[in-house]
């Protein structure tokens, strides 16, 4: 087999079907045997998804091989979840996170956990976290709201299709976002977006309280993180393309990373300890 | 947490040392068939064909806007028991994708993996037969994978390739195609340039062009003189006619039609509304449609009349 160095040796990683109402969730639990913390991980949202995937899952192994169990998977209506894209809200994204969050915290509760979001993820993670459903929670380029999400995907996606067109059928960002408020559906990378999507985006916002790149915990004292990615981590920062950039060695984000969920939860050991009297 | 639901399973191969994933499409009419099964349960209707679905570059098995989920399922709703694949180092499979997947993919690096899969499942489903679906890259696999496998019997292919990247395009030439797209004396020095570019390729006749991929090609010979089917979508291009390609550009479509021309299986069907992702409503409805009419006029199912149309 050429070109393809060793395969690796992973821990056990179980694909399986998670039933929410009216679909099935796509999830992948990466298994550790005694692990020191579970992290549920929020991914990038539609087309983002895909653009994204290697290293997600990377991040995952990555995390699953220094004894932390993660669990990711794919949004209701997107990837290889069941459901109709077009029909869903943020109120059933959300519900996914609360659902997987029960699941996975009943598997071995005496370990933290942490919830990790990335752009959009991270809209959904923060705003599940202010509901005190974790222990911790890092955010990689969280938007203030979901709508600035939809923004960049909208750009990138625009600009893609520019590539194919000349002249006057070039059409700009704000010419499609006129039509979507005009209440056209869009189509995005497969994707339609419907206007109440676009409209409910702008009021799906992260809490205030947890927006401060200064953040180190909340007001309950649980640990919080804000990592902002730049191009050099794309395409799970900004830009990038398929094939080459999800490709990269991501080892210099992922360790500093690491770093941190690991501390976090060790802290929220020691809180709950403390509060316990032990 | 289950493995299946009532149209999907999820799946594992072992492949060539890899634990390979992947998403089995139940064909309707028979959704208790169940990879979990001992193959003698599995190999209860022997004959039939399968598809199976490859990656698109480096994208997940579902593909751009799940695109590649949307086929399976009505692939499978036709009654085709429908494969979809993360080949080793993508998606879902173990294996790390190396840097330089495309040379990989171009070289035929990921056809033993693909054959092979196809391989098992012709073995442990008693399928009668492959046919393999490829986007782009995946369309470059494929081909190298059904000349590397007797039973791959059919293809569909969606804007595939038969040339290698030009190597370190200077970043001025790309700012200049960009300023050229956008501004209206661009597109005329554009369009000056194509023309230049067609005299020299009139010149030259039908010679390959220098960076054409010969070993693709000839891997395409070997298939056509087989005289397997093959249904090749083009989405719509920059610059050009609908299934043309751009003026000044060698006509690869014209060279595989005319080295399938003796057997005469190639049909091309060029889809003007799609892009080249195939992602969009238009593309991917008018790719269901012509795929399940491919596979009906070459490969019948063994009793088609306990199919849901």
């Amino acid at each position: 087999m050429p070109a393809h160095p060793h395969p690796a040796a992973h821990l056990p990683e179980h694909p399986a079907y998670f039933p929410v109402p009216g679909a099935h969730l796509y999830t992948v639990l990466h298994e550790a045997p005694h692990p020191i913390a579970r992290v549920l991980l929020v991914g990038p949202f539609a087309s983002e998804r895909h653009n994204t995937y290697i290293p997600w899952v990377r991040w995952a192994r990555f995390l699953a091989e220094r004894n932390i169990e993660v669990l990711r998977y794919d949004y209701r209506g997107i990837g290889e979840s069941t459901g109709d894209f077009q029909s869903l809200t943020f109120d059933d994204w959300s519900e996914d996170i609360q659902l997987l969050s029960t699941f996975l915290a009943a598997r071995t509760p005496e370990a933290p956990l942490v919830l990790h979001g990335l752009s959009m993820g991270a809209v959904l993670a923060g705003r599940a976290f202010d509901q005190c459903i974790a222990n911790a929670l890092l955010m990689w380029s969280p938007p203030i709201n979901a709508n600035l999400a939809l923004r960049a995907t909208l750009t990138r996606w625009v600009g893609l299709e520019q590539i194919f067109k000349f002249g006057a059928v070039r059409r700009s960002v704000s010419d499609y976002i006129r039509e979507l408020e005009q209440g056209l559906p869009l189509e995005v990378d497969g994707y339609q977006w419907s206007t109440k999507l676009w409209q409910d985006s702008f009021a799906f916002a992260i809490p205030e309280a947890l927006l401060s790149d200064q953040i180190t915990s909340d007001a309950n004292g649980r640990p919080v993180n804000i990592t902002r990615l730049g191009k050099e981590a794309a395409p799970l920062g900004k830009g990038g393309s398929v094939g080459y950039d999800d490709l990269k060695d991501f080892a210099w984000l992922f360790q500093p990373q690491f770093d941190w969920i690991a501390g976090a939860a060790t802290k929220s050991i020691h809180r709950e300890q403390h509060a316990s009297g032990h | 947490m289950l493995q299946a639901i009532d149209t999907r399973e999820l799946i594992s191969l072992d492949i060539l040392g890899y634990c390979l994933r992947g998403t089995f499409h139940r064909p309707a009419g028979d959704t208790s068939v169940s990879w979990s099964l001992p193959a003698s349960a599995l190999n209860r209707a022997p004959g039939g064909p399968a598809v199976l679905f490859l990656n698109s570059l480096a994208l997940p098995r579902a593909a751009a806007g799940d695109s590649a989920v949307y086929w399976a399922d009505a692939f499978a709703l036709r009654g085709y028991p429908t494969f979809r694949f993360d080949l080793p180092g993508l998606g879902d499979s173990d294996g790390h994708a190396s840097t330089d997947l495309l040379d990989v993919i171009n070289t035929g690096g990921l056809a033993p993996a693909t054959a092979a899969i196809a391989k098992e499942l012709v073995g442990r489903g008693g399928y009668s037969s492959i046919i393999l679906v490829g986007h782009c890259a995946g369309a470059v696999t494929a081909i190298f994978a059904a000349a590397a496998f007797k039973k791959c019997k059919g293809l569909i292919l969606l804007d595939p390739y038969f040339h290698l990247p030009v190597i370190n395009r200077p970043e001025t030439r790309k700012k200049l195609s960009d300023w050229a797209r956008r501004s209206t004396l661009g597109k005329f020095l554009s369009n000056l340039y194509d023309r230049a570019r067609h005299l020299w390729l009139l010149l030259r006749g039908s010679t390959l062009p220098r960076n054409a991929n010969t070993a693709l090609l000839g891997k395409w010979k070997e298939l056509s003189a087989a005289g397997i089917p093959v249904l090749l979508f083009q989405a719509a291009r920059i610059k050009a006619q609908v299934g043309k390609p751009r003026v000044g550009e060698f006509d690869y479509t014209q060279h595989i039609s005319k080295l399938a021309a003796r057997k005469n299986n190639l049909a091309v069907k060029p889809i003007d509304r799609a892009d080249h992702s195939f992602a969009n409503r238009a593309g991917r409805e008018v790719v269901r449609d012509e795929s399940l009419a491919f596979l009906a006029n070459n490969f019948p199912l063994p009793n088609t009349t306990s199919r849901t149309k």
